[in-house]
């Protein structure tokens, strides 16, 4: 049973991992549009065809 | 408007084929061929966007995520003002923020997004307009976020770009949301916090209930305890301050009063965790005794998912009422002493300026007419539904419509100073004096606190009598077990998932009172001008010949007089469906100022203008259009005759019609036995018109009500009442009533004030969402009932349970979460708001709703 000594504190480690992964997710906004997303998947970056793929904005 | 006219002589289609851009059957008279459209405006805009080279995309993704709620019109018109506020360097300085050297980031309302492909068109700016470096659309609360270079390209042509696909793009001022977004997700962020921490206390309490013993495994057990406890102090002290807070501050509150009803749902809930998490560490200390930490932390986290799922459902009200606040006008055309016009923000304006207003825009200042001859529509303010004419050196008010020519108006006050001002000032001070409501489950929380402290000192006793040991542990399980979880979630969640239910069928709720007080309901007052009239003049009856409609249309067609509008939109609409419109021929077309216009269509003489005047034309005037003129200038009406050949052969009248659910909105409240009050600015005589066709008793019907009196009738009749008013408004005029009544609410298409001052708003046209209102409302505190009822039959079993000494952390930890999974299901399934639900009273009292409209002919 000394074990435990070991793996509750890793389960308690991978859950605070858990935790800060939320707490970015919250604060980058992930949050606060949860439908536009989900569209934009389906938008695929192709250009329309004919038109050659000239400089892509990366955005700043 | 076609941009290629080719005329081929190609066979009309089935009607029923779909048009090319919006599916709708193109019927008898297509446009275009080979494809065929239903209106030159579909083909214009399929053409635009096949010259982009967008159509494949657009076509294929527009079916996608098609369910917006009642999506704004898309429309093409820019306003010149806009163009150059976004221009502005005061607007890039206040309004937008730099993202780095030489790149801003600014925040646009868009009118006009509502699908798949409204969100593929508009992010695809960075690749089409150079400059723009990033486009991100946030499709439910219709906010675009533009990165750009303001060196490269001004944001008035991104505003023109969008424009060209029909998105009208207004600038987000004095942006609040980000301050209500930022504490949403603080509260989120809690959420999550919480949920992680009550999970791993859950799966060490697991161990403990399934038989991890301390007198055989003392240091394994002990240890869980104090690793539950270390998780359990953050739970409390972080998550649980929420309720700490607010409970402290009832208390305090109550304690100044010396009324403990004034105790908040929250004491109790703050009182269980408190006395439980207390308990629980002195038995982890000591090694003695029970610990009830998973119960605790769950409490705190679901307790908290409910406070945040109540937050985030007012977040699209919040958004609905700043993104109108972006549509008020902050620009003005200010007149240089060289006559050139220049645009300034309204708030640099000062008196003796002069400002130019062109027709159809909304005058920013209180002054007086320089120069320049034209209508006003003053409804906003005052409710009245007939144009004023103006001229120089007459006053005209901010917020009033300029209908017909440019006015130059020399400015007397501006801003914060002018009427409209003043009005929207005290309904925004009043919006932060009101006194905090009392919710039904707050009201509760003081007897709860009374009963289970009472509960208390009665198990204390029992035990003494019993085995005076078990005092503390008994006592301590009742405080835990009566801990209103289920009680405290009841509200919030059936308030939230009605509030979201409303917000899709075109209602939004902006107060946790408005249901409570619409279920209470007795009193209704409803504005005429707008409310229970569609606000704008049109043909309400015609006596005589019909037919020379289209004559009298035909000789006002180029005339901006709202009345010859009036009189062209009616003619169009009675147009035979499937027949192309005849347009008959105009020969000579003579303007008199103030009486009306004469001239020649199709050859014969035509004479259309005030009854006097084309009397006065003619000499020939039946007895029967006499007495028409005279019936509807009784009935409130502006009587126009037209001549023809001489001869007077048609008497038309008019008005501001009604609303077609006018009559059963009316009939509806009637029935369910609220009074009905009608209070407007317009014209006595208008008002009782309108009243006896409504069915309202005279007695309740009030004319030439200015703003502050509308207001003064709502107190007046809580005084001599004592009830629960509601008021229906959309102007202006209406905003101050809207905040006096128990709950205010605007109606579609209402002015900003109002919209600030109310309640409840709605987006969807008519009078409908008032009934769905009022019957959701009903539905809600119903539920809310039911849940508060359920959770406090399961309380009180609990406290029996708990002095009768059965319960042990193990039942407090089943117990607890079934009861609030109940009040949760229930919440969830309950369908509170539906659309166009029928219903039994309703089903009585319904009449068809062309009865409330007059035949037109």
């Amino acid at each position: 049973m000394s074990i435990l000594y070991f793996l509750v504190p890793l389960a308690l480690l991978l859950a605070a991992a858990g935790v800060g992964a939320f707490y970015w997710a919250v604060r980058s906004g992930q949050f606060d549009d949860v439908e536009t997303p989900a569209i934009r998947i389906l938008l695929d970056e192709d250009l329309p065809p004919g038109e050659e793929q000239d400089e892509r904005t990366s955005p700043a | 408007m076609t941009t290629s006219a080719s005329h081929r002589p190609l066979d009309p289609p089935d009607p029923q084929t779909p048009c090319a851009h919006c599916g709708l059957p193109v019927g008898r008279h297509p446009v275009g061929g080979d494809p065929w459209f239903c209106c030159t405006g579909c083909r214009t805009v399929f053409e635009t966007l096949r010259a982009a080279g967008f159509d494949e995309a657009y076509y294929r993704l527009r079916g996608v995520a098609e369910r917006r709620p009642d999506p704004q019109p898309a429309r093409t018109d820019v306003d010149a003002l806009v163009l150059s506020e976004v221009d502005s360097a005061a607007f890039l300085e206040e309004d937008t923020q730099v993202v780095t050297p030489g790149v801003r980031r600014v925040q646009l309302y868009l009118d006009g997004v509502h699908c798949a492909a409204c969100v593929w068109l508009v992010e695809r700016m960075p690749q089409e307009v150079p400059g723009v470096l990033e486009a991100r659309l946030d499709l439910p609360r219709a906010r675009l976020d533009v990165t750009w270079r303001p060196e490269a390209v001004r944001l008035s042509d991104v505003v023109r770009w969008l424009a060209g696909f029909g998105y009208v793009a207004h600038p987000v001022r004095r942006d609040a949301s980000a301050r209500r977004s930022e504490a949403e997700r603080r509260l989120l962020v809690k959420v999550g916090v919480c949920w992680a921490l009550a999970g791993n206390v859950m799966l060490i309490a697991f161990a403990l209930y399934a038989g991890l013993d301390v007198v055989r495994d003392p240091a394994l057990a002990g240890a869980a305890r104090w690793l539950s406890l270390l998780l359990a102090v953050p739970a409390v002290l972080y998550g649980g301050s929420e309720f700490f807070r607010r409970a402290w501050a009832s208390v305090r509150r109550a304690a100044r009063s010396r009324d403990w009803r004034r105790l908040h749902m929250d004491t109790p809930i703050a009182l269980g965790i408190l006395v439980g998490f207390a308990d629980s560490t002195v038995a982890t200390v000591t090694g003695q005794g029970e610990v009830w930490f998973d119960s605790i932390t769950v409490l705190v986290a679901a307790l908290l998912t409910a406070r945040w799922l109540q937050v985030r459902s007012r977040r699209l009200a919040g958004d609905a009422t700043e993104r109108l606040l972006a549509l008020m006008p902050s620009m003005a055309r200010r007149l240089r002493p060289d006559g050139a016009a220049e645009t300034v923000r309204v708030e640099d304006l000062a008196a003796g300026d002069r400002v130019v207003v062109p027709a159809g825009e909304v005058l920013p200042v209180d002054g007086v007419v320089d120069e320049g001859a034209s209508t006003v529509n003053n409804a906003v303010l005052t409710g009245e539904s007939r144009p004023v004419p103006v001229g120089p050196g007459d006053a005209v008010q901010a917020g009033a419509t300029n209908l017909s020519a440019p006015l130059r108006v020399r400015v007397d006050a501006a801003g914060d100073d002018t009427r409209v001002g003043r009005l929207l000032a005290w309904v925004r001070d009043a919006a932060g004096r009101e006194a905090p409501v009392v919710l039904l489950a707050d009201r509760l929380g003081g007897y709860f606190v009374l009963a289970v402290l009472a509960l208390a000192g009665l198990t204390a006793l029992l035990w003494a009598a019993l085995a005076p040991s078990e005092i503390v542990p008994h006592v301590v399980a009742l405080l835990v077990i009566t801990c209103p979880c289920a009680l405290g979630m009841a509200t919030p969640l059936a308030m939230a998932v009605a509030a979201g239910r409303a917000a899709r069928i075109g209602i939004f709720i902006k107060t946790d009172a408005a249901l409570e007080h619409l279920a209470r309901l007795d009193t209704i007052i409803l504005d005429k001008t707008g409310t229970l009239t569609e606000g704008t003049l049109a043909l309400v009856d015609v006596d005589g010949d019909a037919g020379v409609l289209d004559l009298a249309a035909a000789l006002e067609a180029e005339s901006a007089h709202p009345i010859a509008q009036a009189l062209v939109r009616a003619a169009g609409a009675c147009a035979v469906p499937g027949t192309p419109p005849a347009t008959p021929r105009v020969t000579r077309r003579e303007h008199v100022l103030g009486q009306g216009v004469r001239g020649e269509v199709d050859g014969r003489p035509v004479c259309v203008g005030r009854p006097p005047w084309v009397v006065a034309q003619t000499k020939l005037m039946p007895a029967a259009r006499a007495s028409a003129v005279a019936r509807f200038a009784e009935q409130g009406y502006t009587p126009v005759a037209v001549a023809v050949d001489g001869r007077v052969v048609a008497v038309l009248a008019f008005g501001d019609r009604l609303r077609v659910d006018s009559r059963r909105l009316v009939a509806s409240l009637q029935a369910r036995g609220k009074a009905v009050y009608i209070l407007s600015g317009d014209h006595p005589q208008v008002v009782q018109a309108v009243a006896d066709e409504l069915g309202v008793p005279r007695s309740q019907v009030h004319g030439h009500v200015n703003p502050e009196g509308k207001k003064a009738f709502v107190e007046e009749l809580r005084r001599a009442r004592a009830q629960t008013i509601a008021m229906v408004g959309d102007g202006v005029n209406d905003a101050i009533a809207l905040q006096a009544a128990d709950v205010g609410i605007a109606v579609q298409g209402g002015s900003t004030a109002s919209l600030v001052a109310a309640d409840v708003f709605l987006t969807r046209a008519g009078l409908q969402p008032v009934l769905d209102l009022l019957r959701g409302a009903d539905r809600s505190m119903r539920l809310i009932r039911r849940n508060l009822a359920f959770s406090l039959a399961y309380n009180l079993s609990g406290a029996a349970a708990a002095m009768a000494g059965l319960v042990s952390p193990l039942v407090a930890a089943v117990a607890m979460p079934i009861s609030s999974l109940i009040v949760v299901t229930s919440s969830i399934l309950q369908p509170t708001f539906r659309p166009h639900a029928p219903d039994a009273d309703e089903a009585a009292v319904a009449s068809p709703p062309a009865a409330a409209v007059r035949p037109a002919a």
